[in-house]
C-alpha cells in the first residue's frame, strides 16, 4: 500500500528555497495526492529547484561597510575593481567557500604549472594594491606614484 | 509581421490556458498539456513560462483563496490578455504558412 503523505524532505526543501512560489508547491501537493507517485515528486521537485536556482541567480554584492568616497573620485584613472571590498574571506569576487576548493582542487588536477602564473599574478597584484594603499593614504605626493 | 514568436511550449501553454478558461491554473494547465500534447511536463517549467509570458503580458494572474487539499496554499489563476490571443494567432498564421509550403504534406492525414 503506497503511502499517500509527500516525502516530508521534499516538502521541507521547497518550503525552504521556494517560499516565494506558494502556488507551485501547493500544485505539487494537490498532484502528488492524484498521483501518489513519490518517484514523480521528487522528479518534480529537483526539477523545480535546479530551474529556480538557474532563474534567480542574482550577484550578492558585499556590503560597503567604509563610508568614504569611492577612490576613482580622487583618481579616475585607478580601475574600480581596485576598491572592491571582499568579505567572503575569498580572492576572487563572486567565488567563495566550496566553489573556491573546488576550483583549486581542479586546477591542482588539471594544469599544476598553472600556479606559478597564479602566483605570478598575485604577486603584481599585491604590489599594486600596496602601491595604491599607499597612495590613497599620502595626500601629500600622490602625483609621485602613478603616471599621467 | 510578429516581433517576436513564441516558443512551441510557450504556445501550448498559453492554448492550455485558453482551453481551461475560468480554471486556469498550474495543475490544470500542466493536465491539459499532458493529455493533448502526449508529454510529461515540469510543473516548474509551466511556472518559469507562465512567468516569462507575463513578463511579456500576455498572461495575466491572480491568487485564489488557500484550500486545504494543498495544504493550505493558495491556486495562482492565469487569464490569456488580448496580446496573448494576438501572439498565438500570429504563431498560428507563420505556422501554417511554413505548412502550406511543404508539399507532401498537403492534405496528409494521419
Amino acid at each position: 500500500m503506497k503511502n499517500v503523505q509527500p516525502p516530508r524532505l521534499a516538502v521541507a526543501l521547497l518550503n525552504r528555497f521556494l517560499p516565494d512560489n506558494e502556488p507551485l508547491v501547493g500544485d505539487l501537493l494537490e498532484e502528488f495526492a492524484v498521483r501518489k507517485s513519490r518517484v514523480w515528486l521528487w522528479r518534480q521537485v529537483v526539477l523545480a529547484l535546479l530551474m529556480d536556482a538557474f532563474r534567480n541567480r542574482v550577484e550578492v554584492r558585499p556590503l560597503k561597510l567604509v563610508d568614504r568616497p569611492p577612490l576613482e573620485v580622487k583618481r579616475p584613472d585607478i580601475r574600480p575593481w581596485t576598491r572592491t571590498v571582499n568579505l567572503t574571506g575569498s580572492p576572487l569576487p563572486g567565488v567563495g567557500g566550496l566553489s573556491l576548493v573546488i576550483l583549486v582542487t581542479l586546477m591542482t588536477i588539471v594544469s599544476p604549472q598553472l600556479w606559478c602564473l597564479v602566483l605570478g599574478l598575485a604577486l603584481v597584484l599585491m604590489r599594486r594594491h600596496t602601491g595604491l594603499r599607499r597612495l590613497d593614504g599620502d595626500s601629500g605626493s600622490p602625483l609621485h606614484l602613478v603616471g599621467p | 509581421m510578429p516581433r517576436d514568436l513564441l516558443t512551441d511550449f510557450e504556445l501550448m501553454i498559453l492554448l492550455a490556458t485558453l482551453r481551461a478558461a475560468d480554471d486556469a491554473y498550474g495543475v490544470t494547465i500542466a493536465r491539459e498539456i499532458e493529455r493533448t500534447g502526449g508529454r510529461t511536463v515540469v510543473l516548474g517549467a509551466v511556472y518559469a513560462a507562465l512567468d516569462r509570458l507575463e513578463r511579456n503580458r500576455m498572461v495575466t494572474s491572480d491568487v485564489g483563496d488557500p484550500t486545504p487539499e494543498r495544504g493550505g496554499r493558495a491556486k495562482r489563476f492565469f487569464r490569456v490578455t488580448p496580446e496573448g490571443i494576438r501572439a498565438v494567432k500570429d504563431m498560428q498564421r507563420a505556422l501554417v504558412a511554413l505548412w502550406t509550403g511543404i508539399p507532401e504534406l498537403k492534405g496528409t492525414r494521419t
